[in-house]
């Protein structure tokens, strides 16, 4: 196999980076919907790229399978070009798409025997992995039924269920557990983290931010066709000042000297006292900050009755970069 | 070329799904012959022309069936399965390919049945020459079906195709051989016949079948089907290639 010319810059973290765009547009007439991506995707991980609606990430994924083509810029997926070999990029890559693409005629069991096939699965392998994820998903009962039959739910389970058969090394899977009841929403992420750790690197498109904190390793946040930024979800909560919250109850009221130590300490940025006995502390990377705070106000005589840690979520991180609410950045888009 | 058979089976397998389209073909075919041809034969001056319209007919129904194929490809665009063939393991050409031996394949398959019953009813003199006739015919059907999916893919618009496919149809199967001999049409309309590949397959057959043909070489049809299969189907490759890529159906 050929070394990519880009090949060399590629490894950048612990492993290996298996997708790389750079400067990745894409225009539909004025409307430009992916704008100058530039990503790196490592081996292995579980990549969130989250957005609202209409921020880019189906669009950049299309151009990732290469079912669009960009109107700019280049990606490699593994060590293919997706303009100059989209044929081998297709063969190491596979896609759950966000709307179930089954038509109307079909039944649950031609559609995903037939994607095994395509996807080069033996006969035997085939018959036994179309079985597991049939019955994996609670969808073997209505197999034969025609897709018009299905619910909005179990077509979503089988278009799953495609690439959870074909187990592709990059699998994309976007919005995997829309319209997906609880149960079938923790099956499907433990099947997804399978497939990781069987060695694919899998992209996570969606919307859920609380599905990309539950699943992703890092995650990229895209809005307006655009990335604004890319990080482990540690570091991106981390990067919101003051995002972490302590609460902190204590047996007498907090003496003036003690309020002001703990506001000189550098991480703090800011302290609300709710009850002078109650004090709620924002701060950054609370996990380190945490002991110090509570060995100062011990040294002050200062017994604590309760603590209560609580981190941001991806939503305040969304919120953070965005200055908007995911659904406000929806209604806009 | 073994993606090209897995892509053609599911195009077989989706038309065989489709009953409800291939009992109504079935009734329209068998209303032409029983009805119309029967009755125009009582008109016409034609000799034998009943054998001639059920040559013609049977072709006509070969090429509508075979055109079905565009029809799937809009009914798959607006569910979304065209991303999903695009995304698949599977190159451009092979998909093309495949679907171009699916659609003819599927509706050779659909009209073989009435093509037998035809044949009984106008009988075979000479069964090499049928061979032969029905060999041209495969590349008829795929370069029928290659025609369907490049102006699906082209026109992009399930009603634009529709409403061409209505226009198209009438001047296909009107612009030549089909339903009558190129002797009694005027000069005009025989220059278009003469490149038609409809009346390529119906002569053909025609000759094939030992109905008379009114032709003077098989060879015409025979090089002008093999250059109809070629210019549809791997031209259709070249821009399906080129062109298609998801989203933008209408």
């Amino acid at each position: 196999m050929a070394q990519h010319p880009l090949s060399a810059n590629l490894r950048y973290g612990k492993n290996l980076a298996v997708i790389r765009t750079i400067d990745l547009t894409k225009r539909f007439g004025k409307l430009v919907a992916v704008d100058g991506l530039n990503l790196e995707i490592e081996e292995e991980e579980i990549f969130g790229l989250l957005g609202p609606n209409g921020a880019g990430k189906t669009t950049a994924l299309l151009m990732l399978t290469t079912v669009l083509k960009p109107s700019d810029g280049s990606a490699t997926v593994g060590e293919y070009d997706i303009k100059s070999d989209p044929d081998k990029v297709r063969r190491l890559i596979g896609i759950s798409f966000q709307e179930p693409k089954l038509l109307w005629i079909s039944t649950p069991w031609d559609v995903l025997n037939w994607h095994a096939k395509v996807c080069g699965l033996s006969s035997s392998d085939r018959r036994t992995k179309v079985k597991w994820v049939l019955e994996e998903l609670n969808i073997w009962a209505d197999r034969h039924k025609r897709v018009h039959a299905l619910s909005g739910g179990t077509k979503k389970r089988v278009e799953v269920a495609k690439i959870l058969i074909q187990r592709p090394k990059i699998a994309i899977i976007d919005e995997p557990t829309a319209q997906i009841d609880v149960v079938g929403k923790h099956k499907i992420w433990n099947m997804i983290r399978a497939l990781r750790d069987e060695g694919s690197t899998i992209i996570l498109a969606t919307n859920e931010l609380y599905e990309a904190d539950e699943l992703s390793d890092r995650v990229a946040i895209m809005h307006k066709g655009r990335l604004l930024v890319c990080d482990s979800t540690k570091n991106l909560k981390d990067s919101i000042p003051g995002g972490d919250i302590m609460e902190i109850s204590l047996d007498k009221e907090i003496t003036e000297k003690a309020l002001e130590e703990i506001k000189a300490i550098e991480e703090v940025v800011h302290i609300t006292t709710l009850n002078p006995d109650h004090l709620r502390v924002n701060l950054n990377q609370a996990e380190r900050v945490m002991p110090k705070i509570m060995n100062l106000l011990f040294k002050r005589g200062l017994s604590i009755s309760s603590v209560n840690m609580s981190e941001p979520s991806l939503d305040d991180v969304f919120v953070h970069y965005t200055g908007l609410t995911i659904e406000e950045a929806e209604r806009k888009a | 070329m073994a993606k090209v058979w897995l892509v053609a089976e599911r195009d077989f397998r989706t038309f065989i799904r489709f009953k409800f389209v291939w009992i109504l073909r079935a009734i329209w075919f068998i209303a032409q012959i029983a009805l119309f041809g029967l009755v125009s034969t009582r008109m016409f001056i034609v000799p034998n022309y009943f054998d001639f319209y059920v040559g013609g007919v049977i072709i006509t129904l070969l090429y509508s069936t075979t055109m079905f194929i565009g029809y799937d490809i809009f009914e798959e665009a607006e569910h979304g399965v065209t991303d999903y063939l695009l995304s698949l393991p599977v190159s451009r050409r092979e998909l093309v390919l495949g679907r171009s031996v699916g659609g003819g394949l599927r509706s050779f398959v659909y009209v073989g049945p009435l093509m037998v019953g035809v044949l009984l009813l106008i009988g075979i003199t000479n069964p090499l020459n049928f061979l032969i006739a029905f060999t041209s015919l495969f590349l008829f059907a795929f370069g029928v079906s290659g025609l369907s999916i490049l102006l699906a893919v082209g026109i992009k618009s399930h009603d634009k195709y529709d409403i061409f496919l209505g226009v198209f149809d009438a001047l296909i199967v009107r612009f030549s051989t089909a339903l009558y001999p190129m002797a009694y049409m005027p000069q005009a309309y025989s220059t278009i016949a003469r490149i038609n590949p409809l009346t390529f397959a119906a002569d053909i057959f025609r000759w094939g079948a030992g109905v008379e043909s009114y032709l003077t070489s098989p060879w015409i049809p025979i090089v002008g089907l093999f250059l109809f299969f070629f210019t549809f189907v791997f031209a259709g490759v070249t821009f399906y290639e080129r062109r298609l890529e998801g989203g933008g159906w209408e």
